[in-house]
């Protein structure tokens, strides 16, 4: 109970740690949501490329008041500076991107460095004056945030957080689609320069916190973990926002506890957040992925299970697959679990094909003695057809069964005599191919008769000693055996 | 004549990107409610064609009227299904909210979605076979489909003129036969189509008139005056006899 109350509750009564929990999750936050659209519009870089230029602008800033008005470390002028440096490095950057043929990555590499050097030149040419600790900029300082810097991030973060509320659709259409959105009159530079705008400023008003290395990763990896997580940016939004608080929250106590660097251990709690998801995340994660793959069962495994279940008149254990099929147990459960999710069998220990699972096999029957016809017609012979045919039927795309079938001129039967079953690429298939249906109403779906059976009426057809009659609206037709014959007709799905 | 009475005039249109123009000296009027088909060779400049009725591409001199108005007063009037998409098909969006952007321009600055919209694009979503996928992630499906998608997106902005690029490209046969589906639906609600296709063997059955663009504009009318030996030889050069066999059947 100790233990847990000085490793839990002791750094909540401290009040630097309340002011960094405050001030770091604010910014943590509208950075994150701010990220969605950085990471989605591919800008990562460019906001490395701001935290570091900005550092020309502190410098600028102190300089210019410190020779104007002798004021030392003005922090709003230092700020000021920042942003105007780093609108200018924006600005830069689209400018090379345009009139040359550089592109925008390699101007933001230019743009950032070189103001970046200018900031280190001043700097340092102007040592004596300015009294910089540079390693601040670099590492920030989340838990000696000072009253300005916590009054300006906050007010920073809630103007940006409202502009991209208020603006989201304009957002998202633009980074999505920016040609539709030009075609339906939004203007898409404005939106650009606007959002540019809203992450200049984050970044700027992160800096102070974690640094000009860290704020990168502030921004974009608590988006990131969130993009893993859902297929809407609403929720990706959403979820950021949480991953970022997550990330102060879990990254302070990290700091406290191994007494390290405020700045540092945000951003490792983050990164080690990340990771966690990537990992875990039920549909883009690595175990699900792994999970998918060893859970897949091949096609060929399953077709052939489907044609030894049809084999057995009655239902079958999964042992007796077993003596056609080889597998291993856990492949068996899998391939038995894929078969009555896609209502090709049904039962719990003694399977059954359903009447889908029944014309599927009459498909693969088809195929195979299909492709024996083909191997005889071709000259192959006799004794090594089926085993040749064997591996051919799982090439069974319907309509190329039905183009060699056509081919070969509709033979009724295969080399050995066998009959091929009347079952079509469109899942309709010949009464006389499959026993058992009367039970069942089915759609015509052809038929050669002048009796009042059309092509769409679902009937109910039995089987009698002396024909077929077929029930419809009540009433009762009988069909002679060859009517039936050309008859095809397929299962109500 | 009210010039309002043409749903899109061209006049003298030249358009290039390097030395070489890609259109030159093109003027044709499309009458409103027409179905018109966008013919000729790759690299003929129909993309291109279409980005200049759209006002996406700098026009050199010419002039492009919608409804009477220069093209640049009038966005919104067109909806545009690209030949190829450019988004980016991993963005955190699903159908549904892809179709919604139609009704964006419809929308005002700060008003949400509102129940009419939805049914809107619901209606649109159905028109396009795609009603089962709403939920799916845009990259999540196949070419056919997201092309199936943007048009429904295009039909949801409830524009009158309607410019497709390609929509027949790569699909299959059912594909094929519900965008026609969609064109006659569109076409009876009085919409101006202009539609870029590629298949000769297809194209005098299904617009009412044609274009046949290379560079320039070489005829432009009813499928039986466009589709004359000596034209087609010379747009097409070498592949003449497709065209002998097209002619004859
Ligand atoms: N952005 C561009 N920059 C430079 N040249 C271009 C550009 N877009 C098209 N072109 C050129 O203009 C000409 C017309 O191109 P366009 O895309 O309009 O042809 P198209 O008729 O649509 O061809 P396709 O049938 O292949 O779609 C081509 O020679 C092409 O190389
Ligand atoms: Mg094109």
């Amino acid at each position: 109970m100790d233990t847990l109350y000085t490793l839990f509750i002791d750094p909540l009564t401290k009040i630097y740690f309340l002011k960094a929990l405050a001030g770091g999750s604010i910014v943590a936050i509208v950075c994150a949501v701010t990220g969605c659209l950085v990471i989605l519009q591919r800008m990562a870089f460019l906001g490395d490329a701001l935290s570091h230029a900005m550092i020309a602008g502190v410098g600028a800033g102190y300089l210019f008041m410190k020779l104007v008005f002798g004021v030392e470390a003005a922090a709003g002028a230092m700020l000021v500076g920042s942003l105007i440096s780093a609108f200018i490095t924006v600005f830069m950057i689209g400018f090379v991107a345009k009139v040359s043929r550089i592109k925008e990555d390699a101007s933001i590499g230019i743009m950032y460095t070189g103001v970046f050097a200018a900031g280190v030149v001043l700097v340092s040419v102007f040592g004596k004056y300015i009294h910089i600790d540079l390693m601040h900029f670099i590492m920030g300082d989340i838990l000696g945030i000072s009253d300005f810097d916590m009054v300006v991030s906050a007010i920073v973060s809630a103007a940006v957080l409202s502009v991209i509320i208020l603006f989201f659709r304009y957002f998202k259409i633009t980074s999505f689609d920016p040609v539709m959105a030009a075609s339906i009159g939004i203007p898409v530079l404005l939106f650009k320069y606007v959002f540019t705008g809203c992450v200049s400023l984050i970044v700027v008003s992160a800096v102070s916190m974690v640094g000009v290395i860290l704020v990168v990763g502030l921004l974009i990896t608590p988006a990131a973990t969130a993009y893993l997580l859902t297929d809407r940016l609403e929720k990706m939004m959403a979820l950021a926002a949480l991953f970022g608080f997550t990330s102060i929250l879990g990254g302070l106590y990290l700091s406290v506890w191994l007494n390290s660097a405020g700045g540092g251990a945000v951003m490792l709690f983050a990164t080690l957040q990340f990771l966690a998801v990537l990992m875990l995340a039920p549909r883009y994660g690595l175990l699900a992925d792994w999970q998918r793959r060893r859970n897949m069962v091949p096609q060929q495994v399953i077709e052939d299970i489907i044609a030894s279940m049809f084999k057995s008149a009655k239902p079958v254990a999964d042992t007796d697959i077993t003596k056609y099929v080889e597998m291993k147990p856990k492949m068996m459960r899998n391939a038995m679990k894929y078969l009555i999710e896609e209502g090709l069998a049904s039962g719990t220990d003694m399977y059954e094909l359903t009447d889908k699972g029944r014309t599927e096999a009459l498909r693969l029957k088809k195929a195979h003695r299909v492709w024996e016809t083909y191997l005889h017609y071709m000259g192959v012979p006799d004794s090594e057809l089926h085993e040749k045919a064997h591996v051919l039927e799982h090439y069974n795309d319907l309509e190329s069964i039905d183009y060699i079938y056509e081919k070969m001129g509709y033979p009724d039967t295969d080399p050995h005599g066998a009959k091929i079953p009347p079952v079509y690429s469109d899942g309709s298939f010949c009464l006389t191919a499959l026993y058992g249906f009367s039970d069942k109403d089915v759609e015509i779906v052809s038929v050669d008769t002048d009796k009042d059976v059309a092509v769409g009426d679902i009937v109910r057809i039995i089987h009698t000693d002396d024909g077929w009659s077929v029930q419809k609206d009540g009433g009762t037709i009988d069909l002679t055996d060859s009517e039936v014959e050309s008859m095809t007709v397929r299962f109500l799905s | 004549m009210v010039s309002s009475d043409y749903a899109i005039q061209v006049r003298n249109l030249t358009v290039s990107y390097g030395p070489k123009p890609a259109l030159l000296d093109v003027s044709f009027m499309i009458q409103k409610g027409e179905l018109v088909g966008i013919i000729g060779p790759n690299g003929a400049g129909k993309s291109t064609l279409m980005k200049a009725m759209l006002g996406f591409v700098k026009r050199d001199i010419g002039e492009v009227l919608v409804f009477g108005k220069p093209v640049e007063q009038t966005r919104g009037m067109i909806a545009y299904v690209p030949q190829r998409g450019t988004v980016d098909w991993d963005f955190p969006v699903t159908v549904a909210d892809v179709a919604m952007m139609g009704r964006y321009g419809h929308l005002g600055w700060w008003r949400n979605p509102s129940k009419a919209d939805v049914e809107i694009v619901d209606k649109c979503l159905e028109m396009v076979r795609m009603s089962d996928f709403k939920k799916r992630q845009i990259g999540q499906l196949s070419g056919g489909q997201q092309q199936r998608v943007f048009m429904a997106r295009a039909l949801a902005q409830g524009a009158q003129i309607l410019l497709l690029d390609e929509p027949f490209a790569g699909v299959d046969a059912a594909t094929e036969s519900a965008i026609l589906d969609v064109l006659a639906e569109a076409k009876k609600a009085g919409i101006t189509l202009v539609v870029v296709h590629h298949d000769l063997a297809t194209a005098s059955e299904y617009f009412d008139k044609l274009l046949l663009v290379k560079q320039r504009l070489y005829a432009a009318g009813p499928p039986d005056l466009v589709f004359r030996q000596e034209l087609l030889s010379e747009v097409y050069e070498g592949r003449l006899k497709v065209f002998t066999d097209l002619l004859k059947g």
